[in-house]
């Protein structure tokens, strides 16, 4: 089990919030990967069509989801994304999405890394 | 304790969720904000609530604003859970009626630790509202037989004689008064008064329907106002509660005392023009013809074309039911 201060999935936060609680991480490590390719590919159609409020609002759930698994990289970077929504900027919003797929990539990854000991 | 939590993400809900399951919650979790107040707006609902700020349908605060505007519920505590952490959002929270707010992700001991102070408000509210209930019974019942005080049943009378005016439906008005009590009170004491008191009053009360009022008139005298009762049935109901008092002797801390109490009764569904007073008048003249009549009887009042104040006192029960 990887426990260390990852600053992709910092586990040890994680594991104090829910007071050491593996198999509650468990389940919503798999919440997480079985409701996030829907709230992604609403963010890259928003993206894609020029919606802002629309980025802005995907965004910000994506960005407490990611907070909630201690996944601070992705959350700072769909934060980055919500604020671009909220000041309508349209031109910096794709190179942001990129960014956030390559660090949920990333990031996935690490779940499937974690194994807990029952 | 039951609390509810709304949020639209899975995460977030099963966090708090099983969070609060561990420190002894009974938790309700929706994933809207309409559901949120739905469950809030409940007389029985939730009186603790954990709402999320960005909700579909419903958002966090216009969920505050939404309980807030229902005057006749218990107090909700709430607290806005946010990623927003912006000083002009926090105020808007607060402001659309919110107690508390927490910044997302949350740490479950400052979440617990906030719970307990929405815990001391709720009790704090529900000390208040019991001393305030307390107050008010004191304010409108009598402090000895604990039924309606005098002002309170007058009222009663006052408006249901208007209702059965507007609506033509037959109400009886009863005015009791316990016999010989002068003499109850002078051979043993007024503390086996009170006692005859509180145990004739709990007997009338005993003997009426739940939409009926009993209260007390004066010192000995109780005023029964038996609503939707026609004139068929309100001698057959009036000796009913005649007999409540008359048929079993009264347990007093001396042993038992036998009482009884005459009646004046006036029934109609004709009211006329006159007021709650003259109507008193008569009823109390009916008592008091009762009484004249050798008391532990039943006396009605004259019917409206009649020139005495009285009609008859009914010497026997069986008399009575024969009428």
């Amino acid at each position: 089990m990887n426990v260390g201060t990852s600053s992709v999935l910092n586990i040890t936060d994680l594991l104090n919030r829910v007071d050491n609680d593996r198999e509650l991480v468990s389940e919503l490590f798999l919440i997480f990967k079985s409701v996030f390719p829907s709230h992604l590919q609403r963010l890259s159609d928003a993206v894609a069509k020029e919606l802002p409020k629309q980025v802005e609002a995907e965004s910000h759930t994506l960005k407490g989801m990611l907070l909630n698994l201690s996944a601070v990289r992705a959350a700072a970077i769909a934060a980055e994304l919500e604020n671009l929504g909220r000041e309508k900027k349209i031109a910096d919003m794709s190179e942001a999405l990129t960014e956030f797929q390559s660090e949920v990539e990333t990031l996935l990854l690490q779940m499937e890394s974690v194994e807990f000991q029952t | 304790m039951k609390i509810l939590i709304a949020d639209d993400d899975p995460i977030s809900r099963r966090l708090l969720e099983k969070t609060l399951q561990r420190a002894g919650y009974d938790v309700v979790a929706v994933q809207n904000g309409l559901a949120a107040a739905e469950h809030l707006c409940k007389q029985d609902g939730p009186r603790l609530a954990l709402l999320d700020w960005e909700m579909p349908e419903l958002d966090g605060p216009a969920v505050c604003r939404e309980v807030r505007k229902k005057k006749d519920l218990g107090y909700v505590y709430m607290i806005l859970l946010t990623s927003k952490g912006l000083k002009t959002d926090i105020v808007t929270g607060l402001g659309s009626g919110a107690d508390d707010y927490l910044t997302k992700p949350f740490d479950s001991g400052e979440l617990k630790a906030r719970l307990r102070t929405g815990q001391r408000i709720l009790h704090l509210e529900g000390r208040l509202v019991e001393a305030r209930e307390n107050m008010r019974f004191k304010a409108t019942h009598d402090a000895l037989t604990s039924l309606f005080n005098r002002g309170v049943i007058m009222e009663l009378l006052g408006r249901e004689i208007s209702r059965s005016r507007r609506g033509r439906v037959p109400t009886a008005i009863l005015l009791c008064d316990v016999d010989h009590f002068k003499a109850i009170n002078d051979s043993h004491g007024h503390l086996i008064g009170d006692e005859v008191l509180q145990e004739a009053a709990r007997r009338l009360l005993l003997s009426v329907r739940s939409y009926d009022y009993v209260g007390r008139y004066g010192g000995e005298e109780f005023l029964i106002i038996l609503n939707n009762c026609d004139p068929v049935s309100a001698p057959r109901r009036a000796e009913e509660i005649r007999r409540s008092l008359s048929d079993t002797p009264v347990q007093t801390s001396i042993g038992p005392l036998s009482v009884t109490m005459s009646m004046g009764v006036h029934q109609t569904e004709n009211w006329g023009v006159r007021s709650v007073e003259e109507l008193l008048h008569q009823v109390d003249s009916a008592m008091y013809a009762a009484k004249a009549a050798g008391r532990n009887r039943i006396s009605f009042t004259k019917p409206e074309n009649s020139t005495s104040d009285t009609d008859h006192a009914v010497p026997t029960e069986t008399e009575q039911l024969l009428r």
